[in-house]
């Protein structure tokens, strides 16, 4: 019987799989689009804020500088992690749209591999990217605030800390919405369902924290993924501003924040990865 | 179960069932190295099921299938164990040919080289750089074969893959895939074209409700399925139908001087009616087709007919 002698050649690896990943993130408008529009928006917001946040009369206290410093960098978070959940999503629900997800298994059919690959690569990249434009928000706002009399200490660790926050939590969010995606194999669902939770639950616990100006309300949704992320960007001495209504109720610290939001987003890739496994694709 | 040498891919009581329906139901074969094994069947027969379970993408209800031994998902590196075709939209539309394939080599290590080589194979190279959202079907074709070229396997796995080719393209599948057999490589193929079939393949399995229906050489299907019709014309049709009369033997009449007789060869009949001293115009065993032989064989098995009810 004829056979092909094998050559020694070589197989699947991580690293190969984080190539590939690499490829398929960059060879895509969506992705630039994306990142496009999160830079785009992080470095106009923070010009934007920069111009027309000012101060007459008697100087601030430091940590009202920092704040504002800190809000000038980040301000457009709130904007951009939309775009990040978006594309967090479509990297993944794009190939269940397609029928690629059929090519990646089979290339990996251990397939959790291609479920971590995608997850480093498009978290790093991620990270990579907001981190660049907030810092370059960050260091454009600064000279213009000062301008109008906000004086930011840039060699304040917290201040920095807060930025590195953003970038952070832009991550956590877009992984929280590629392990939706996973779950949900479909790029209207998990989208609707990543920004439902992002936009509108935070909204609605709002709501019904100022109707029954109950303490747990306000506990309860510290602990959303978009709330806590949020904390992650927060100067550390601006907690008082976080209680609109008066209530009080627990404000998470910066690190708190993320712990939170990384369970989350851990609670769920567990949940991707049995499905993944589990499921026929 | 013990290695069986030159067995490359091998189904054991291999079943999957989607709630009550039974969409392949304890099917068992092999699939031998060094030809083109042919997996026929109509429409919901099971095939294309089989052949994601081959690779990992469905998870059996019952049974197991190796590819070389092992389960796919244990080799080391799969993609060059087996190339597979599922059917050319297991592609991103918005990446080009070009970028597809290389995020695909990349996760074995395949370099651009490789990736090169399979374009020019395929004949891919003028739209290798353009976006597969715009392909027609037998481009998408031709880039779901340069994917399971990639890894240069042994086996070759492909669901359909004439289709949506013109004649070029049909012809050049079925040499290519005759080539890489000749190799000795393994290689599966499934195809509704019966004719393209009987070119092609050397080894047929028909599928049918998620059973094997027929597992032989493909000559042996067709001896097997019609060997024994006769057309008989003659005058007196209706005293030698009686004639041949038997358990044994079935008649068909379609015209007044007309008889199909299954179950008699020519020169039994012509005997008869020579000894009865009926008149024959023509004695003519029929040449049996695959085409024939798949009807026959699949003629209880289909799953979604054509009603001609109520006409």
């Amino acid at each position: 019987m004829t056979t092909i002698a094998p050559a020694p050649l070589s197989g699947v690896s991580f690293s190969g799989i984080l190539r590939s990943e690499w490829i398929k993130l960059m060879s895509l408008r969506s992705t630039i689009w994306c990142y496009g529009i999160l830079v785009f928006l992080t470095i106009s917001l923070g010009l934007l804020f920069g111009v027309s946040i000012g101060i007459d009369g008697a100087a601030l206290d430091r940590d009202t500088a920092q704040t504002l410093a800190v809000q000038a960098a980040t301000v457009s978070v709130s904007f951009s992690q939309l775009v990040i959940a978006v594309l967090g999503a479509l990297v993944i629900t794009g190939e269940y749209g397609t029928g690629m997800i059929r090519s990646t298994l089979t290339a990996v059919p251990t397939r959790l591999p291609a479920l971590f690959g995608k997850v480093v690569v498009f978290g790093a990249t991620t990270f990579v990217i907001s981190l660049v434009a907030i810092v370059v928000s960050a260091l454009m706002s600064a000279p213009l605030l000062a301008g109008n009399g906000i004086e930011a200490d840039l060699t304040d660790p917290g201040y920095w800390a807060a930025l590195v926050g953003a970038a952070g939590s832009l991550t956590l969010i877009g992984v929280f919405a590629t392990a939706v995606g996973t779950i949900v194999r479909n790029s209207a669902g998990a989208i609707a369902a990543v920004l439902g939770t992002i936009l509108v639950l935070p909204t609605i616990m709002q709501i019904f924290a100022a109707i029954t100006a109950a303490e747990w309300v306000v506990n309860l949704g510290a602990f959303l993924p978009s709330n806590a992320g949020s904390r992650m960007y927060a100067y550390v001495s601006d907690a008082p501003a976080m209680d609109p209504f008066g209530i009080g109720g627990l404000v998470l610290e910066p690190w708190q924040g993320a712990l939170v939001l990384a369970a989350w987003v851990a609670g769920l890739l567990v949940l991707a990865s049995v499905l993944l496994k589990r499921r026929d694709a | 179960m013990p290695y069986s040498v030159g067995v490359m891919i091998e189904a054991v009581g291999l079943s999957k069932h989607y709630g009550a329906t039974k969409a392949v139901d304890d099917v068992t074969f092999t699939v031998q190295p060094g030809m083109v094994t042919g997996f026929l069947g109509p429409n919901g027969a099971g095939k294309s099921t089989t052949m994601r379970m081959i690779v990992g993408l469905d998870r059996p209800s019952a049974g197991h299938v190796t590819v070389n031994g092992k389960r796919y998902a244990e080799h080391r590196a799969p993609l060059r164990e087996v190339g597979v075709l599922l059917d050319a939209k297991a592609v991103h539309t918005g990446r080009s040919a070009v970028n597809h394939l290389r995020a695909i080599g990349a996760t074995h290590g395949i370099g651009r080289t490789r990736v090169e080589e399979v374009i020019a194979l395929t004949g891919l190279q003028s739209v290798a750089k353009k976006r597969v959202g715009g392909f027609s079907l037998g481009m998408g074709q031709r880039l779901g074969l340069a994917a399971a070229l990639l890894g240069d396997p042994a086996t070759l796995v492909l669901d359909e893959p004439v289709n949506g080719l013109d004649p070029e393209g049909v012809v050049w599948v079925r040499n290519l895939a005759r080539h890489l057999a000749a190799e000795g490589r393994t290689i599966l193929l499934s195809s509704h074209l019966m004719s393209e079939m009987a070119q092609t393949a050397d080894h047929i399995i028909v599928l049918g409700r998620g059973r094997i229906i027929a597992n032989a050489p493909v000559a042996d299907i067709v001896a097997k399925s019609t060997g024994t019709a006769v057309t008989v014309r003659t005058p007196d049709a209706a005293r030698l139908a009686q004639l041949v009369a038997s358990p044994e033997v079935t008649v068909t009449t379609t015209e007044p001087t007309l008889l199909i007789v299954n179950g008699l060869t020519a020169p039994q009949i012509g005997e008869l009616a020579a000894r009865e001293k009926v008149v024959l115009h023509e004695l003519t065993p029929t040449v049996g087709t695959l085409e024939d032989a798949y009807m026959q064989l699949t003629a209880d098995d289909v799953e979604y007919r054509s009603s001609n009810e109520g006409i």
